[in-house]
């Protein structure tokens, strides 16, 4: 039998630096039900959401009122932890209203990783260096402790690493 | 040019009558994987699940990729959607197991799945859609006692602030929450109590996320183990989250900061500012350029009557930053805990010049600024090294 697909998606976001020293994050959606695009401006150091662009070309639902109410409500929010629960709260509960919420988080998530991307240069290639790189990460910052597999318990880059119990 | 870029494709297709086959691809500037995911109909059970890195970062990574078998099992089906907060509980509990980015493919895929098989005309999904309640979420990806706790408190801790280092007075932990209000804390109330009185903390307050505690039950705990309880609330606003004393009102979703400030104001209540600076996992507020002066511009700052400058959800760096900036604006500075475990209780908290009883006396002793923020909790306090 042939495999025919039943559904597809292509999502993709990605971070642009502006001239004014902002950043523009941008989250594209396409896929077999709904086409749209969220872009999120954002002002550094503070990251604060500065402006929002939506539309949405294509949907199986309606969004619950225009999408610029949904630009006017975001801007002002900073990208930090916590950020989930605020654009969560704001957005709306209608299903298209909470995909565009799920686009602006990972714009925002875009943002996040374009910095942790800068730290991990630093990350040097041989095993040895690379396992000392971490855990130092870890010591300085004890959040990454337990925070997924390579952090946890028994892994090298946490070894020495008692936490208080 | 592009500082960032990720991508994600997503394909489903019909593996056999009753299976659903859904392959993922992430590509993004630091990392590349991928998951197989076979889901069966009707339920959309997880009968298979196959992760492969291209590309990471960390030596350890793959250790990632055997725990994502603990997704075997887990029905996505009506209890999965964009509406509910499977989604999120996936990420977290994944998350935290194996690997984020597993974690953020998986629910992509699972969204993927639940769209095919809306277009195939899947009826317990069509049932879904009508609002009929879906089925429990399963037990498969459920935190485990000891493994999954957020271990941020464990954190080195001593802050360099010599005059904070000997508690004396009557010390409150002034940000505690209970799992019966607060879904990630994983300690009652009474459980709470009995520690407190343990490590010789002479109160706590009570600041569940967006939830207050009803006055009689309180009382009733308070006066059974003559202990002083204090009720607050940490209100999750546009501008970050706000620790509240002497307010009570229901609130609900997201709450503008000047609403709140308004609404405090005119109930004479009190407005701290919980961990303004906390940071991100691989980096924190200083790596972004955030300066003490830039930080102080900060809208929050103007609506809160204090910082919070020892939290022990936070680090070191981040907390001596809260203080440089409360130091600044002239803004009273006060601790807490924010334990969501019993053992996190009291790690940081407030010493008042005087006893206090009630809320009000509470609201009253913050106004008149007789306090200090102090490491209490020695055992759990590891020193920086």
């Amino acid at each position: 039998m042939p495999e025919i697909l039943i559904f597809s998606r292509l999502r993709s976001s990605y971070v642009e630096p502006l001239d004014s020293g902002q950043l523009r994050a941008v989250c594209l959606l396409n896929d077999t039900v709904a086409e749209a695009k969220v872009e999120v401006f954002v002002k550094p150091p503070d990251l604060e959401v500065v402006d929002l662009k939506a539309s949405v070309i294509r949907s199986r639902e309606r969004l619950e009122g225009p999408e610029s109410e949904l630009v006017s409500k975001l801007i002002g929010i900073r990208i930090g932890p916590g950020m989930k629960k605020i654009i969560k709260g704001m957005v709306g509960q209608g299903p298209v209203n909470r995909m565009l919420g799920a686009m602006v988080q990972e714009a925002c998530n875009a943002v996040i990783l374009s910095f942790t991307k800068d730290i991990l240069r630093k990350a040097p290639k041989e095993k040895a260096g690379s396992v000392e790189f971490y855990s130092q990460m870890v010591k300085e910052n004890i959040r990454l402790y337990n925070r997924c597999a390579a952090f946890a318990p028994g892994s090298a880059l946490v070894k020495g690493i008692e936490p208080a119990t | 040019m592009l500082k960032f870029m990720r991508n994600k494709a997503i394909r489903v297709f019909e593996q056999d009558e009753r299976h659903l086959k859904v392959v993922g691809l992430l590509s993004d500037d630091i990392y590349e994987l991928e998951l197989e995911v076979v889901m069966a109909l009707p339920e959309l059970k997880i009968t298979s699940i196959e992760g492969r890195w291209r590309r990471w970062t960390t030596p350890e990574c793959p250790r990632a990729i055997p725990v994502l078998q603990e997704a075997v099992g887990m029905e996505i089906g009506e209890g999965f959607s964009d509406l509910s907060d499977k989604p999120e509980s996936i990420a977290k509990d994944l998350g935290r197991r194996s690997c984020r980015h597993f974690a953020n493919l998986l629910v992509e895929c699972c969204h993927a799945a639940k769209e095919a098989a809306l277009i195939v005309g899947w009826k317990p999904l069509a049932k879904d859609l009508r609002g009929a309640e879906g089925p429990q979420p399963t037990e498969a990806l459920k935190e485990e006692p000891g493994i999954l706790r957020d271990s941020v408190a464990r954190s080195p801790v001593a802050l360099e602030v010599k005059r904070l280092q000997n508690p004396e007075g009557f010390v409150i932990d002034l940000h505690v929450h209970t799992s019966e209000k607060s879904p990630c804390s994983s300690v009652s109330l009474e459980e709470l109590i009995i520690e407190a009185k343990r490590i010789g903390l002479d109160a706590f307050c009570l600041t569940d996320h967006n939830s207050m505690w009803d006055k009689e039950s309180v009382e009733r705990l308070s006066r059974r183990y003559d202990f002083v309880i204090i009720r607050g609330t940490e209100v999750t606003t546009d501008q970050g989250d706000v620790l509240v004393f002497g307010w009570e009102e229901e609130i609900s979703g997201i709450m503008k900061l000047e609403e709140l400030r308004e609404q405090v104001e005119s109930q004479g209540g009190f407005m701290i500012a919980a961990h303004p600076f906390r940071g991100f996992l691989t980096f924190d507020v200083s790596a972004l350029g955030l300066t003490p002066e830039k930080a102080m511009e900060r809208k929050i700052f103007g609506a809160v009557d204090a910082i919070e400058v020892l939290n022990s959800k936070v680090t070191q760096k981040e907390n001596g930053f809260a203080l440089d900036v409360a130091k600044r604006l002239g803004l009273p500075v006060t601790g807490g805990s924010d334990a969501h475990e019993a053992a996190e209780l009291g790690i940081y908290a407030t010493a008042f010049s005087q006893p206090i009883k009630t809320e009000k006396e509470l609201v009253e002793a913050l106004k008149e600024g007789e306090y200090t923020p102090v490491k209490f909790r020695k055992e759990r306090t590891m020193e920086a090294q």
